[in-house]
């Protein structure tokens, strides 16, 4: 790509400057280097420590039976996982988190971000509002749990509503943050050519905040996991937290980490997919 | 290069018999409500007519793009008046274009999408506003280009892209802030060129903001040169080269040239040295 773009750029009117000429050759060399020796190597080494994490954490407890009371080991953690599996609640448990998690990340997320960018209109506002949402942001989530648990019932909804809580205040300020940081002359340029206020926030604002709004997301999901396993453990039925908590209180210490992992997993595939959504919604950050 | 044709029938339609922009005794004055005032421009007049290419330079930092910011509305005047058109303004006026060194554009629109821009604003419709950016693009060399994103292209291609959503809404004055600054001396040049080229051939005014003495003779028709802060006007240079001026080398190798270099540069070296 780069060196295409660097002919392209020769045949133009445009005689190429020093940065045209030196770029794709330092980028060249940069790029081999990642591929071929940086990338392999990394996920070797994690793979490496991985494996040797296990090995001793397994062989520290088959000597001992304390220690595998006390620190499960990783071939009890996987037969939990098999019987879950087996037994249908490793997906059902899932699922419930995962949806729980899900409509708190958007609702969460769309109540913040749309609050964030619309302070943008109003200096006034932001001003007033400010102290407000700091002290919003400075609870601590666990705080709210009971509180969801009596308005909203020990059902989906206080979940979600705990998920909720845990992202809005983040959207929230990254969002506004995205749209007060951007280019001052970057909105004088839209004056000039005959913006309204409207025109510079769906043209300029919005997509300006994007990155930040992103940043935000890949954040945020994990917050919303959170939540919602805060929710479940104050009080539920099903889902990862409610097993986890389960677990914990029968002493059932391997049960406790395959449902960890479980957890860990959907989380990573909660921010594979938000890492996803973005590529496609930014595609002019793909270099 | 092309001569610079100056058939009715390229002209845009003048609005007002009066000139398009005469600034009568600015005055700017920055802190005024605390303690610490400091005045940027003292009193300057400057007037800008039909087909003119006027360029204002200055030591740095003496107040040369408050002056465009003024001009152009985005920032409150201390006192004095702006008039577009005979019109007293608020507010940036109409049928004026703005570039500044940055090139501003927007990472997220391709280079055609860029230039739309500002006729998207004017609620233009999509065919009319893709046919006249593709071919505001073609007529500035970036055929090719239209797609790329501006993180892809060069320095010159991007200051050409913003030229481009400069011209498109056909401004008849154009208000630019050394917009060439940042480009290496040959992409300067050419761009120069293109420059004169289209606004000559179009009989828009040009009002330059520079710091580059060369720069504003070889495009000039007059030059204003700016004290130190707080500004006021040293001297009017009008400048009379005798050569094609869509050519910039060629006013490069006017006699003349070099004299008025001299003595602008001569004006700006004296202020240093008070």
């Amino acid at each position: 790509m780069s060196v295409e773009h660097h002919h392209i750029a020769g045949a133009a009117v445009d005689v190429p400057s020093d940065a045209t000429l030196g770029a794709p050759g330092r980028r060249r060399r940069g790029r081999a280097f990642r591929a071929v020796g940086d990338n392999t190597l990394v996920i070797a080494c994690q793979i490496a420590v991985l494996v040797v994490l296990l090995a001793s954490w397994e062989f520290a407890t088959t000597n001992s039976a304390l220690n595998a009371f006390l620190f499960g080991s990783p071939s009890a953690i996987w037969g939990f996982l098999f019987e879950m599996w087996r037994d249908g609640s490793l997906i059902t448990d899932t699922r419930i988190t995962a949806y729980e998690t899900l409509l708190g990340f958007v609702v969460g997320n769309v109540l913040g971000t749309l609050i964030g960018l619309a302070l943008w209109y109003s200096r006034f506002v932001s001003r007033v509002v400010q102290p407000f949402i700091v002290a919003l942001g400075s609870i601590p989530i666990i705080a709210l749990a009971p509180l969801c648990i009596i308005w909203f019932g020990t059902g989906l909804i206080s979940k979600v509503a705990m998920a909720t809580l845990s992202v809005v205040v983040v959207a929230l300020i990254t969002a506004y943050k995205g749209a007060m940081t951007v280019d001052v002359d970057q909105i004088n340029l839209m004056r000039t050519l005959g913006a309204s206020k409207r025109h510079i926030f769906r043209k300029l604002i919005v997509p300006a905040s994007l990155g930040d709004i992103f940043a935000g997301l890949k954040l945020t999901v994990g917050f919303a996991l959170i939540g919602a396993i805060i929710g479940e453990f104050m009080s539920s039925s099903e889902g990862l937290g409610h097993a986890i908590f389960k677990a914990g209180s029968l002493y059932i210490i391997p049960k406790v980490f395959a449902a960890l992992v479980v957890t860990i997993a959907l989380a990573l595939c909660l921010t594979y997919v938000v890492g996803k959504i973005e590529k496609m919604l930014t595609p002019w950050r793909q270099q | 290069m092309l001569p610079a044709p100056q058939s009715p029938t390229n002209r845009p339609v003048a609005s007002s018999l009066h000139p398009p922009l005469v600034v009568n005794d600015l005055k700017k004055v920055f802190g005024e409500e605390t303690d610490t005032v400091s005045e940027v421009i003292a009193n300057i007049s400057i007037s800008l007519g039909h087909g003119e290419i006027v360029s204002v330079v200055g030591p740095s930092g003496c107040g040369k793009s408050t002056l465009l910011n003024l001009l152009c509305g985005l920032m409150p005047r201390t006192a004095g008046e702006v008039l577009w058109y005979g019109g007293v303004s608020t507010g940036m006026p109409k049928r004026v274009g703005y570039m500044l060194q940055k090139d501003l554009l927007l990472p997220w629109r391709t280079a055609l999408k860029n230039v739309t821009l500002g006729l998207e604003i004017h609620n233009i419709s999509r065919g009319d506003r893709m046919e006249r950016a593709r071919k505001l693009l073609d007529t500035i060399g970036l055929n090719g280009f239209h797609d790329y994103y501006p993180s892809t292209l060069s320095g010159g291609m991007r200051q050409r892209v913003a030229l481009a959503r400069t011209l498109a809404n056909e401004p008849e004055v154009l208000l630019l802030d050394e917009p060439f600054a940042a480009l290496d001396f040959q992409t300067k040049l050419l761009l120069e060129n293109d420059m004169a080229r289209l606004v000559r051939s179009q009989r828009r005014s040009l009002l330059l903001i520079t710091h580059d003495i060369e720069e504003a003779v070889s495009l000039s028709d007059r030059v204003i040169v700016l004290t130190h802060r707080p500004a006021r006007i040293r001297a009017i240079h009008e400048i009379d080269i005798d050569v094609d001026r869509t050519d910039m080398m060629a006013a490069r190798e006017s006699p003349n040239f070099n004299q008025y270099i001299r003595s602008i540069w001569s004006e700006l070296e004296v202020q240093r040295q008070t």
